[in-house]
């Protein structure tokens, strides 16, 4: 098969979840001001607390700029066009009487759920091939749709739940840990996410409880010209464990759609937080028409002695990505971990990568990147590695390797690098290189078709990184990067 | 954001500059609106201005032209080009066949416009180039290095610059250099404070090397407790030409030099070889861009920092492979030691990359010494600070061992040897 027929295959190829859901929806008129922080934090019942967090962070959002530094280029947004807010009307009905079960959830969006392959079900969960043991929380646009696995959960003392219901029911948790770890005004997206965010998950491990089950949350996209903002939080107390993991997708549509999120973990000591991302956003058709911006704020704070926290992402969606997991390691002894595999293909952008802030005395990091560019994409890796005068014995290894298919796509390397301590050792290496015509001559005597031969080279190159996610999602990560770059090869 | 230029600076604009006058009143009229950058620009993050921002430098008034280096490079008959107080003492009596040199006063248009025209053209939208274009605005004083095609010459051609002769003296100057096909050249750059005032040179070198000609380019920043330094060096390379560069700084309050290198020919080569030793307070900073524009076209990069005291070593090293540049090799190595706590070391290798078929790699590390050495070293009857200092030595050496001239890199072993002698007590770093 000749390169062109390939690449017409690629252009062909569609996005699985570009389907929109026809289902009631509420509605704010686009515009944002300070009526509409008002607005949403009315609709979400929330206490006063909330809404003055909320306009403070709007009235310093109104006094910062967009930030212009990421490899990245796109039109201006105009803030202005925007719709801050969206439900699914059958729920916004249902939230006035608490739904009890699954069933006072309105089929169609049982159905687009079960469309995205998310056994939201508990019947379903149980029944799953996989055998996975997965409570998980659904985001539909700006609300949380549901929560499996609650009572369970309960029975272990963690709570697993919608934003908004952590701001109703434990007021005490939020108030103390809300932005501690991603102040409101840490930058212009997480200052606009803490004005208006809409829900996420809310996650609360106490002390010495290991979390029996994996967490999850599937967050979706649906109403037009809305932009979504949720908010995440998650605490593990003294000695607890938690691993948890975010998908995300979106319809097809001609125009961007922003999604800023900000997702704040907190580790006491000896606690352990995994938290793996499957992103995969609509990244645009294959001239680059549409897409999501993906422009998130994502930092774990290792606040114990011996606390671990660790990033696992597969960034495979979005017209643009623009988001650096970090860990601020301030415990002594405490570990920060960071495994990615960004790709990007057609007009994909992506400007990604982690910071490891060493503060805490022998605390130690790892960063394994892999970046992989086709077609007319731009990827790049952007990474701090900060050891302070206080980290004694600190210790960092950074490895980011790119990969390029095509000779149309970029691959950057932008890592920081800064040292304030005589102990501290740091390691960086970065190799950017194409698959070599060996590799692929080999495979291909060996009888593998091009295609899958490249499929190999580049799982190969990802193994790394796939190896640290939870089991049932490295299947699912390994089949949505072979479907990214379908077609890529020639 | 970029910081408005100091009172003292906008009033102290010449009426007539050495760069055409297109060019200088262009530059003129961006200087102010440019100001000086600031630690909010990215390629300033962690090197500030202050203290020229707070100085107040004059133009030099000449005086003191009977001034002699004080450090005597161990070079056989080179030939010198004086700078006091960045004013341009004039040109040897005897230059060898193939080579001449011409203070920028008196060059012709075309060569003044191939000075303050380098590649890549300083952009108004790089808050990095406003250092430039203060140079292209109130440079006055300069030297022209041209060599013919075919030419070699052998005997070292050295610019001393001699800095702080006269109290707070600034001096922008330019020096254009020029290889014809085939050629080859060493220019080295002597730094030396011959005051204890404190002085800031604003200098640029614009290098154009034909095919197949190379040019060996040294910078020895060799003393200067207070001299300050903004120091750019371009170089643009035809086919097959090459660019050897060694930078070694050794002292100043705040040095910052950078280096563009256009790779623009196929088959051109550049090294790009350093070491930096900041101590007390000093800030040693380089960055260096390395742009393949051609394909074919191979670099490689090797940077140490050894920083002691409270100084501060920083390295930002950019490569830059645009489109269809194809079978490019690029090597980056950035390695650093740090010996006291309260030094710091700031690294950023940044790859850039728009081709496929390349082949590029960087690696920085930033550690203390390697313990099993030390052990081993230990085990052989050596005491702890003897065998730190041996290490550290060697560490220094690697980079030293690079240099082209053997009268040079001996005596500059000894030079470090002697400076790292100095630090006496073994600081406050376990073994």
């Amino acid at each position: 098969m000749t390169e062109t027929q390939e690449l017409e295959q690629l252009v062909q190829r569609e996005y699985k979840y570009g389907f929109t859901t026809d289902i009631e929806q509420e509605i704010i008129p686009p515009g944002l001001d300070e009526d509409v922080v008002r607005m949403i934090s009315a609709k979400k019942h929330e206490p006063e607390f909330m809404l003055e967090w909320r306009l403070s962070a709007f009235r310093h959002w109104q006094t910062m700029k967009e930030p212009e530094w990421a490899h990245v280029h796109y039109p201006k947004i105009d803030y202005q066009a925007l719709s801050y807010y969206a439900a699914p009307k059958s729920q916004e009905e249902l939230d006035a009487d608490a739904p009890e079960s699954l069933d006072d959830v309105d089929p169609k969006l049982l159905e687009t759920y079960e469309k995205l392959g998310i056994p939201l079900h508990e019947r379903a969960v149980l029944a799953g091939v996989k055998g996975a043991n997965v409570a998980v929380d659904a985001v539909f646009d700006s609300v949380s749709v549901t929560t499996t696995f609650k009572e369970k959960l309960a029975e272990a003392g963690v709570i697993f739940c919608s934003f908004s219901e952590a701001v109703e029911n434990h007021p005490e948790l939020i108030k103390k840990y809300l932005g501690t770890v991603v102040p409101q005004g840490d930058n212009y997206f997480a200052a606009l996410n803490s004005a208006v965010f809409s829900d996420g998950s809310f996650v609360y491990v106490p002390k010495g409880v290991k979390c029996p089950m994996e967490l999850s949350t599937y967050f979706r996209i649906n109403a037009k010209n809305t932009g979504q903002f949720e908010r995440t939080l998650i605490i593990a107390e003294e000695g607890a464990s938690v691993s948890y993991l975010e998908g995300c997708t979106a319809p097809q549509r001609d125009e961007n759609q922003l999604h800023a999120a900000v997702v704040e973990l907190v580790a006491l000591d000896d606690a352990e937080i995994k938290y793996s991302t499957v992103q995969n956003w609509y990244p645009g058709d294959e001239e680059g028409k549409g897409g999501i911006y993906n422009f998130v704020t994502k930092r774990g704070e290792c606040r114990g002695d011996r606390s671990k926290i660790t990033w696992t992402q597969v960034e495979a969606g979005s017209a643009i990505t623009w988001k650096y997991p970090s860990c601020v390691l301030k415990g002594d002894d405490s570990v920060g971990e960071f495994y990615s595999v960004a790709v990007g293909n057609n007009y994909q952008q992506i400007d990604s990568g982690t910071k490891m802030i060493h503060l805490g005395k022998r605390t130690r990091s790892t960063i394994v990147s892999k970046g992989i560019s086709a077609g007319r994409a731009e990827n790049a890796y952007r990474g701090l590695v900060h050891i302070g005068k206080t980290a004694t014995g600190a210790r960092n290894f950074t490895q980011c390797d790119s990969l390029l298919i095509g000779d149309r796509c970029g691959a950057h390397t932008f890592p920081y690098i800064e040292a304030k301590n005589a102990s501290a050792q740091v390691e960086h290496e970065a190799t950017t290189s194409k698959v070599s015509d060996d590799q692929m001559f080999y495979l291909r005597s060996r009888g593998l078709s091009e295609e899958d031969a490249m499929n190999m080279v580049v799982s190969g190159f990802c193994k790394d990184v796939f190896n640290e996610l939870p089991m049932e999602f490295a299947v699912e990560a390994q089949a949505l990067l072979a479907v990214s770059l379908e077609g890529s090869v020639g | 954001m970029r910081q408005e230029l100091p009172d003292w600076l906008k009033t102290a604009m010449p009426e007539t500059a050495a760069a055409p006058d297109a060019i200088a009143r262009t530059a003129r009229n961006q200087v102010e609106s440019l100001g000086l950058p600031g630690l909010r620009d990215e390629e300033w993050r962690w090197t500030n201005l202050r203290a020229i921002q707070r100085g107040r430098f004059n133009a030099p008034s000449g005086v003191g032209a009977d001034i002699e280096p004080s450090i005597r490079l161990p070079l056989d008959n080179p030939l010198r080009l004086r700078f006091i107080d960045g004013v341009f003492q004039g040109v040897p009596n005897e230059v060898p066949e193939g080579l001449t040199l011409s203070s920028l006063a008196d060059a012709d248009e075309e060569t003044r416009q191939a000075a303050f025209s380098p590649t890549p053209a300083p952009s108004v939208e790089n808050p990095n180039d406003a250092l430039v274009t203060l140079n292209t605005a109130m440079a006055s004083e300069g030297v022209v290095i041209d060599v013919a095609a075919n030419a070699n010459i052998e005997r070292p051609i050295v610019i001393e610059w001699l800095d702080g002769a006269t109290e707070s003296v600034m001096s922008h100057p330019r020096v254009l250099i020029r290889l014809g096909q085939s050629a080859a050249a060493t220019v080295i750059e002597h730094i030396e404070t011959v005051g204890e005032q404190p002085a800031w040179r604003n200098s640029v070198i614009v290098s154009t090397i034909a095919a197949n000609a190379a040019l060996t380019h040294i910078a020895l920043g060799l003393d200067g407790a207070s001299r300050l330094a903004t120091e750019r060096s371009f170089a643009s390379l035809e086919r097959d030409a090459r660019y050897h560069s060694y930078n070694i700084q050794l002292a100043g309050q705040m040095i910052r030099r950078e280096y563009d290198i256009q790779v623009g020919g196929s088959g051109a080569h550049t090294d790009l070889i350093g070491l930096m030793m900041p101590r007390g307070k000093q800030v040693l900073d380089t960055h260096t861009r390395i742009t393949h524009a051609a394909a074919d076209t191979t670099s490689n990069e090797h940077y140490r920092t050894i920083a002691d005291d409270a100084g501060r070593g920083i390295f930002k090293g950019r490569i830059l492979i645009e489109e269809d540049a194809q079978r490019i090799q690029a090597y980056q190595s950035s390695n650093n030691l740090i010996l006291s706590d309260d030094a710091e070391i700031d690294a950023k290798p940044e790859l850039e990359i728009y081709a496929d078929d390349v082949s590029c790699s960087h690696g920085a590390t930033i550690g203390r010494l390697d313990q099993e050495a030390l052990f081993y070293l230990r085990s052989r009857g050596l005491g702890l600070d003897e065998a730190r200092g041996l290490l550290i030595a060697g560490f220094a050496q690697e980079v030293i061992d690079e240099i082209p001239l053997v009268e040079l890199r001996d005596w500059l072993t000894e030079r470090v040897e002697q400076r790292l002698g100095d630090r006496g007590t073994a600081g406050n770093e376990t073994a």
